[in-house]
């Protein structure tokens, strides 16, 4: 069973939304006790994880759902964003080289430095594809 | 105005100040005004202290500035970055890439 949700929003995929969800996202690790620093860079992660959707998984297109649900269990919080879009090949969405300078490419750079645990998985029957993220919480807000 | 870009001469430099979130939603824009600026100038400055947040769609605006001033001889600088800017540009290791300045005056003496 999974614990109870945090947060659980729908929205549409566009980058118009993503000012709200940033909102939303940082008023619930407020609330749960995460520092101003912690909250700044898991806040930029969930952005990147739906902007990524936004322009790749739907490719920029339609007016494609992501739900994003944020759960805390056993001393982390849990952030699951699931889209409808076509199936993602998870091998094909990893950290770049940092030490090359070009533009683009660093979000997963920015969700993998964040996060403890990610993990990318199409969903059977072309139902879209679940991104899961996991942030252990620090000393004052565990 | 809570977002938005202005861009402006001084001498041979042209000075791009940007405030706001700069997210996907506008950054294409940013990014047309930095490369629109080399069309009048051969050296850019990126005024950054108005930005209360940025994203990698962001930051890459801005590294497309830094590569188009490098392979055209001019210059490029970020002027006075908030600490959100600042801290993004560590996260992509980018802080040593770019010439970060307080101010152009700074940028120009350099």
């Amino acid at each position: 069973m999974s614990a109870p949700a945090l947060l659980r929003i729908e929205f549409t995929a566009r980058a118009e939304s993503l000012s709200e969800v940033r909102a939303a996202v940082q008023r619930t690790l407020f609330a749960q006790g995460v520092d101003g620093r912690d909250a700044a860079r898991i806040v930029l992660a969930i952005d990147e994880a739906c902007a990524n959707v936004i322009r790749h998984a739907y490719r920029g297109c339609g007016d494609g759902k992501i739900d994003l649900r944020i759960e805390r269990h056993r001393g982390a919080l849990r952030f699951r964003l699931r889209d409808r879009a076509p199936a993602v090949d998870p091998g094909c969405v990893k950290p770049r080289d940092l030490s090359v300078c070009r533009p683009g490419g660093l979000g997963i750079n920015i969700i993998d430095d964040t996060m403890d645990h990610w993990r990318l998985r199409p969903l059977k029957r072309c139902a879209g594809n679940v991104l899961t993220m996991v942030r252990r919480l620090r000393a004052r807000s565990a | 105005m809570d977002k938005g870009c202005e861009l402006d001469r001084d001498g041979d430099w042209a000075v791009l100040r940007v405030w706001g979130e700069v997210d996907l939603s506008w950054s294409q824009d940013v990014r047309k005004q930095v490369l629109d600026a080399f069309t009048r100038v051969k050296s850019l400055a990126v005024h950054l202290d108005g930005v209360s947040y940025i994203d990698s769609s962001g930051i890459a605006a801005l590294v497309e500035g830094f590569q188009h001033a490098r392979s055209k001889g001019g210059r490029f600088a970020l002027l006075a970055p908030s600490e959100s800017v600042r801290a993004v540009l560590e996260l992509a290791r980018l802080d040593r890439v770019f010439p970060i300045f307080a101010d152009l005056a700074a940028a120009r003496a350099t």
